[in-house]
């Protein structure tokens, strides 16, 4: 009788209970608010109620029935997003290698065979294509990297399948839930591309083969469109289009990701884009120093690879590097730097590095490289947000969005910062220690 | 007078028939080995010089040959090359250079040398009377062959037929490609393939130890075994080997196992000397050098470096030849003596690198090198300089042997010459 009492009041209200029976508010008192949209308060409360964010200010009142949190001492940012990634993807097949940072070398995995197996002929077979597969339907919340992601102060990854040129949609999903269903906040967020081929075993198999393969697809794209668009408006006496699930996949993509890894390629994919009428975000950019101002110019959003180029662990001691190499080694990490202070709209992912204290250390180098604070978390939240079109629910801390959090203890760049918890939907997590081992051999 | 004497030379080849007695004067005599000599003769006879000076007599009966204005230079011997290996590249069946497998010493390069090679005249042309032609392939890839470019047979090109043992040496990591470092082996994983390597090379010699010692012991039922006979001279220091190694480490290496294997060697193709420099002077390791005109081994080397290298062995005190190893190339070989010269490298010393370094190094100094009494007869009348491009090579001698100079380039050209 008492159940049936409870169950009424809740579908009055209108509210789903999502996550357990666990009453939902939550509230963060007397701590450090840097909101990202809004200036820092150095003393604010934060009140989570259902996965959202109920009210944020020096004064917000604390609902009787929030669970309280004291923060006195600590800070609050909103929860890290991971602009590119494959967190939630346990299919390995739908992983490519090396996150496209190489051009050629099928970098990317994917031979260039049709889905026979048979090797392709030419754009016609659709080589190395699976833009219809959307990460929507490939998370799963078993992922055992999504623990290391979440200690490491992620709460959101947009995540793509990654293998082939047209590997597929992603989707903006959050690294928590007892279901796949939970994860997903929005889907699809894009096309990812990359420029694998696989010697001369099919089409293309070359990096021209790739540029003209990319290029036919779009042109068939619009065609298609086009044919469907007549067909619709009068069936009767037209004969029916030949449906083709790589070009729905390309089409219903809202925007590209494209790599860049050489100055040239970013030069090359924005011209590409332009031609192309798609729009483009660009990935990897380890020399995004070199280009800054042309990228701004061009206004594409850019990702920005934390792997920084470093010498091959296992590298011949004694082979000579190039002046060019020890170069890129050195400056790269003033890319975030470089593209901050030309006005580019830029995220950061991981692209495989997974222990938390790596990430650390990656972004501690940017920081150094002349990255400001401000930006170095803007860019892991709100421009992130901003570039997949989420901006409305994720990347700052604002009454209605979602309840993202990372709760430190001091700055979280600085490398001996601990977080205390990520909070993602409203639901607290504990990082896992600093011990543990990495949970996984996956390398993206 | 002078265009007397240039029809007498042009004329030659029809008048001299087989002969290969004369005396050639009114020549600048370029001996390589000493001064040159204005206006000076040589006296050859049966295909070797008897007498080289500024007035000699002609014994009777000779027949004299006129050169006046003329240059005559020893011809040059290439180092290291494959003339009359391989006829066109892309065409398997026309490649004769390697065998299969990690060790072959008792293949001989001159019997797989085509007499009627295309390549041949053409290399000639310029000047090259002698090569050492080499084989490719395995660790140890088989004998090279001193040849004279002259001949119906392999046979009758001879001149060593067995002129060094040539070894690649097994190299730790090749140079980084250009595509990437994405594919290269782990560092750990290259190091342990090439100690394996390198320890194979040293099993293979103590198996040509234990076959030396069993053979000198000579009990009944000793089997012969050609592979292992064919190492016995590198073993008693008889026969040099000739080890191409690139790099300082693959040299510094190179050096040390000659020492552990006590063989003598001669280092090929070293592009990267480094540190090993007063090693190599030290322990008289002579030098085969490559090509003098092409891109650096580093990216970031300077755009020189290919062509100051000689200069560096020489000051260095070095003694080296110069090599094409390659056939269509050799013809090339003044030149690169020649562009080591823009870079610092004394003009003796490039003509000495494609003479007499080159025949004392393959241990002919006796018999060819320098236009000395007693060595061949193999010289090349030029109208200049033979290290420049513009030069004319008007005649050739190979052991006093005036050669046809009609090639297939000439042949080629007069036939677009020609064209309506």
């Amino acid at each position: 009788m008492k159940k049936a009492i409870c169950s009424l009041v809740l579908s009055v209200s209108g509210v789903m209970a999502i996550r357990a029976e666990v009453p939902s508010a939550m509230a963060i008192t007397n701590a450090r608010v840097v909101t990202v949209s809004g200036p820092i308060l150095p003393r604010a409360n934060i009140v989570m109620r259902n996965g959202l964010i109920e009210a944020v200010g020096e004064n917000a009142p604390i609902p009787a029935d929030a669970w309280v949190i004291e923060g006195e001492g600590l800070t609050v940012y909103p929860g890290l997003i991971n602009g590119l990634s494959t967190l939630g993807i346990t299919d390995s097949s739908a992983i490519g290698g090396g996150g496209g940072r190489r051009t050629g070398g099928g970098a990317g995995g994917g031979a260039a065979t049709t889905n026979t197996g048979a090797p392709a002929r030419g754009p016609e077979d659709r080589p190395s294509t699976t833009s219809w597969l959307r990460a929507a339907d490939l998370v799963r919340p078993s992922d055992k990297r999504l623990e290391t992601a979440r200690s490491a102060g992620f709460t959101t990854s947009i995540t793509f399948p990654t293998r082939g040129i047209f590997a597929g949609q992603g989707a903006v999903v959050n690294l928590a839930g007892n279901k796949p269903g939970q994860m997903l906040i929005t889907s699809p967020a894009g096309q990812y591309v990359s420029l694998a081929f696989s010697g001369f075993s099919g089409y293309p198999g070359s990096l021209l083969g790739v540029f003209a393969y990319i290029r036919q697809i779009y042109i068939d794209a619009d065609h298609y469109r086009l044919a469907k668009e007549m067909y619709a408006r009068n069936p009767s006496g037209v004969s029916r289009p030949e449906y083709d699930r790589a070009l729905e996949g390309v089409m219903e993509s809202p925007r590209v990701l494209l790599p860049a890894s050489r100055t040239v390629d970013i030069d090359r994919m924005i011209h590409f884009a332009a031609e192309l009428k798609i729009s483009p975000v660009l990935y990897g950019v380890p020399r995004g120093y070199t280009a800054a101002a042309r990228i701004a110019k061009a206004g594409v959003p850019v990702l920005v690879s934390l792997k920084w180029p470093e010498r091959r662990r296992d590298a011949d001691p004694e082979a000579p590097e190039t002046l060019e190499t020890l170069q890129l080694r050195d400056e790269a990490p003033s890319t975030p730097k470089a593209l901050a202070a030309a006005k580019v709209k830029f995220g950061f992912y991981s692209d495989g590095i997974e222990k938390p204290a790596d990430i650390a250390k990656a972004v501690k180098r940017a920081i150094d490289a002349g990255l400001s604070d401000d930006d170095a978390i803007r860019a892991f939240t709100l421009s992130t947000a901003e570039i997949f079109g989420v901006a409305d629910r994720l990347g700052s801390i604002e009454k209605g969005k979602i309840a993202n959090l990372v709760v430190t203890k001091g700055n979280l760049f600085e490398t001996n910062t601990k977080i205390q918890y990520v909070v993602i939907d409203g639901v607290k997590f504990q990082p896992v220690p600093e011990a543990a081992p990495a949970p996984t051999e996956e390398t993206n | 007078m002078k265009s007397l004497a240039l029809i007498l030379l042009a004329s030659l080849p029809l008048a001299a028939g087989v002969d290969d007695s004369f005396l050639l004067r009114g020549v600048t005599v370029h001996t390589v080995s000493g001064q040159d000599i204005p206006n000076g003769s040589i006296l050859v006879r049966d295909g070797k010089i008897i007498g080289v000076g500024a007035k000699l007599s002609a014994p009777k009966g000779i027949r004299i040959i006129e050169g006046k204005s003329m240059h005559v230079y020893p011809g040059m011997i290439d180092s290291g090359s494959e003339v009359g290996m391989i006829e066109i590249d892309s065409v398997k069946e026309t490649t004769d250079l390697a065998e299969l497998g990690d060790f072959n010493p008792q293949l001989r390069t001159l019997v797989a040398v085509n007499p009627s090679s295309e390549h041949i005249p053409v290399t000639r042309a310029n000047g090259i009377t002698a090569v050492m032609n080499l084989p490719r392939g395995g660790m140890i890839s088989g004998q090279g062959s001193l040849m004279h470019l002259d001949g119906w047979t392999w046979e009758e090109m001879e001149i060593l037929r067995s002129g060094a043992m040539h070894i690649n040496f097994p190299v730790l990591t090749p140079p980084p490609s250009r595509s990437g470092d994405s594919r290269n082996v782990p560092f750990a994983e290259a190091k342990k393939d090439y100690e394996a390597k390198l320890r194979t090379l040293h099993e293979f010699f103590e198996q040509c130890r234990r076959y030396q010692k069993a053979k000198a012991a000579a009990l009944p039922g000793f089997q012969t075994d050609l592979k292992y006979e064919a190492m016995l001279p590198v073993l008693e220091r008889k026969l040099p080997a000739l080890i191409t190694a690139v790099r300082e480490r693959t040299v510094h290496d190179a050096v040390e196992f000659a020492a552990q294997e006590h063989i003598r060697i001669i280092l090929a193709d070293v592009r990267e000397p480094g540190k090993m420099l007063p090693d190599l002077k030290a322990k008289g390791i002579p030098v085969v050098l490559g090509k003098t005109l092409e891109l650096p081994l580093n990216d970031d080397d300077p755009y020189d470096a290919p062509s100051s290298l000689p200069a560096q062995f020489y000051q260095a005190g070095v003694k080296f030849a110069f090599a094409s190893f390659s056939a269509s190339f050799s013809r090339n070989l003044p030149y690169q003596a020649a562009n080591a010269v823009a870079f610092g490298l004394p003009y003796t010393e490039a003509l000495k690198a494609v003479t007499l370094n080159a025949a004392e190094i393959w241990g002919v100094g006796d018999k060819m090198g320098s236009i000395d009494e007693g060595k061949w007869a193999d010289l090349m009348i030029t109208d200049g300089d033979p290290l420049e491009a513009k030069t004319q090579i008007k005649h050739l001698f190979i052991k006093g042997k005036p050669v046809d100079l009609e090639n297939r380039h000439r042949q080629l050209y007069e036939k677009y010459l020609n064209r309506p």
